[in-house]
């Protein structure tokens, strides 16, 4: 067998038109567990008993289990489970012939939730309890002090260990094969299938993904900067007398 | 094909899964063997900050980083036997699947591990070193004596943690025919014809999940054991630094 890079490059091609779904992979999930994960994240800082209890199973279990072997649970239990809620709402809808990307998003979305939450509790608590207190003191209500003083802050701190989770997620995604969704590794293995050529095909969408994980880096890395810009307020002062 | 779920059928999983358990572990002691080896080297080649050669390791570092695990293990698991029968003349065809699992762990981990082993190195004070090397210790008796005792206690709580990621990581070793804890449960699940998959994934879950919590467990033991005073400020960084480590 020699090293076919004609193919190299007519895979490349053809793995790219599975570039949307990756992408919808990772970020549809990342949207719908924002929300969730930072209501997670609020209840376990309040230690709300009961509810405490719960999330933070939640959380140790789905962080403690490999992410294949969710993939494999979540889709031989989801449509059964989907299937008997429907029927016994009595909404006609044939479970069996959704799109599976649809059961991907749930998989990937609960993976999420729990991944995330453990980053925004992390990062309020970075936030220092000075702020709320100087915050309601000057007259702010403790939600108003949340909305307009913490989470600014907190998401700052946030947002690099929100991109490690978003460049995981998309490793993630690799796994969505196994699912029969058509992404990226699915449509270069259907290609390497033919010829049997595996490593040609492994080494372009090792390629792409090292690229998409380079972008989704340097786009936190500019949020970073572009948000972090109070804490630096000497940096500032030196592009003022430089310009 | 409705099957009835088989509560008691999980311990029953369970006890057939768990001598596969020695395969796992296997796989992740040689991969960590492999790994921090490797990462030891990438690590020191970072901290004597000779240009090529870091910029090489972080090359190295960021692209493994970057790429799924999955890709990685497949590209190890098609590529090697061509580079080693082309290159060297070894015939792998009767090489065990555990081998290409440990080279490509080995190489996951030894990233993770090289990122470890620099900030525990660095976190020791330079003050240290001198203080060693001013009474006398050569410049490798400080290091053993002096510096890699505090620096494995500084790495502890991110070790664990990237140990949590490679068990986890280490689930996909099936994909390539590897028996372990995972393969066996999907072996058994083939055998069946896929009655019971339900069960044998839930027995799987609950096994790797108890492991994982035991590891946390015997780390945070270690932490209290080793630097009682040390494990809030740890507790603290690597609430940052654990992130960091993770992918």
């Amino acid at each position: 067998m020699n090293f076919n890079l004609d193919f190299m490059v007519a895979t490349f091609w053809v793995s790219l038109t599975g570039l949307g779904v990756t992408l919808k992979l990772t970020f549809i999930p990342l949207l719908l567990a924002t929300p969730i994960a930072f209501a997670f994240a609020i209840i376990r800082l309040k230690k709300n008993q009961g509810f405490y209890q719960i999330i933070t199973f939640y959380i140790s279990l789905l962080r403690g289990t490999p992410i294949v072997l969710q993939i494999l649970l979540f889709y031989s239990l989801l449509p059964s489970v989907l299937n008997a809620l429907f029927e016994s709402l009595q909404i006609e809808l044939d479970i069996f012939s959704l799109n599976p990307i649809i059961y991907a998003y749930i998989i990937f979305t609960l993976n999420s939730v729990a991944t995330l939450s453990e980053v925004f509790r992390s990062a309020l608590l970075a936030v220092q309890n000075g702020q709320l207190e100087a915050a309601k003191t000057i007259g702010l209500t403790s939600f108003q002090a949340y909305v307009r003083i913490v989470i600014p802050q907190a998401l700052v701190s946030a947002l690099p260990n929100i991109s490690n989770t978003t460049v995981n997620l998309l490793k993630g995604t690799s796994l969505a094969f196994l699912m029969t969704v058509k992404e990226i590794t699915a449509l270069a293995k259907l290609e390497a299938a033919y010829g049997y050529n595996y490593i040609e095909a492994y080494i372009t969408i090792f390629v792409i993904y090292v690229l998409l994980a380079t972008v989704i880096q340097l786009l936190f890395g500019f949020l970073e900067k572009r948000f972090g810009r109070y804490k630096y307020p000497r940096n500032r002062e030196k592009e003022n007398l430089y310009a | 094909m409705k099957r009835p779920f088989d509560f008691w059928y999980i311990f029953e999983a369970i006890l057939d899964l768990l001598p596969y358990l020695v395969s796992t572990f296997m796989m992740l002691i040689l991969s960590i063997l492999g790994g921090t080896i490797l990462g030891s080297i990438l690590a020191w080649t970072k901290i004597r900050r000779r240009p090529l050669a870091t910029g090489f390791a972080d090359f190295y570092i960021y692209i493994i980083r970057a790429c799924p695990p999955i890709v990685l293990l497949f590209l190890v698991f098609y590529g090697l036997p061509e580079i080693l029968l082309r290159g060297f003349g070894i015939d792998t065809n009767h090489f065990s699947q555990l081998f290409f699992v440990v080279i490509t762990f080995s190489l996951l981990f030894s990233a993770t591990m090289a990122e470890v082993i620099r900030s525990a190195v660095a976190a020791i004070d330079k003050g240290q070193r001198e203080a060693a090397l001013s009474i006398g210790l050569s410049d490798m008796q400080a290091f053993i004596r002096i510096i890699l005792p505090q620096a494995t206690i500084i790495a502890l709580p991110n070790f664990a943690n990237s140990l949590i990621v490679l068990l986890k990581e280490g689930a996909l070793a099936y994909t390539i025919g590897f028996i372990d804890v995972m393969g066996k449960g999907i072996l058994m699940i083939g055998n069946q014809y896929g009655a019971h998959a339900l069960e044998i994934y839930i027995a799987l879950g609950l096994l790797y999940w108890s492991i994982t919590i035991f590891l946390e467990q015997v780390f945070q033991k270690m932490e209290m054991k080793f630097a009682p005073d040390k494990v809030y400020r740890v507790e603290k960084r690597s609430e940052k630094e654990r992130r960091k480590h993770e992918f």
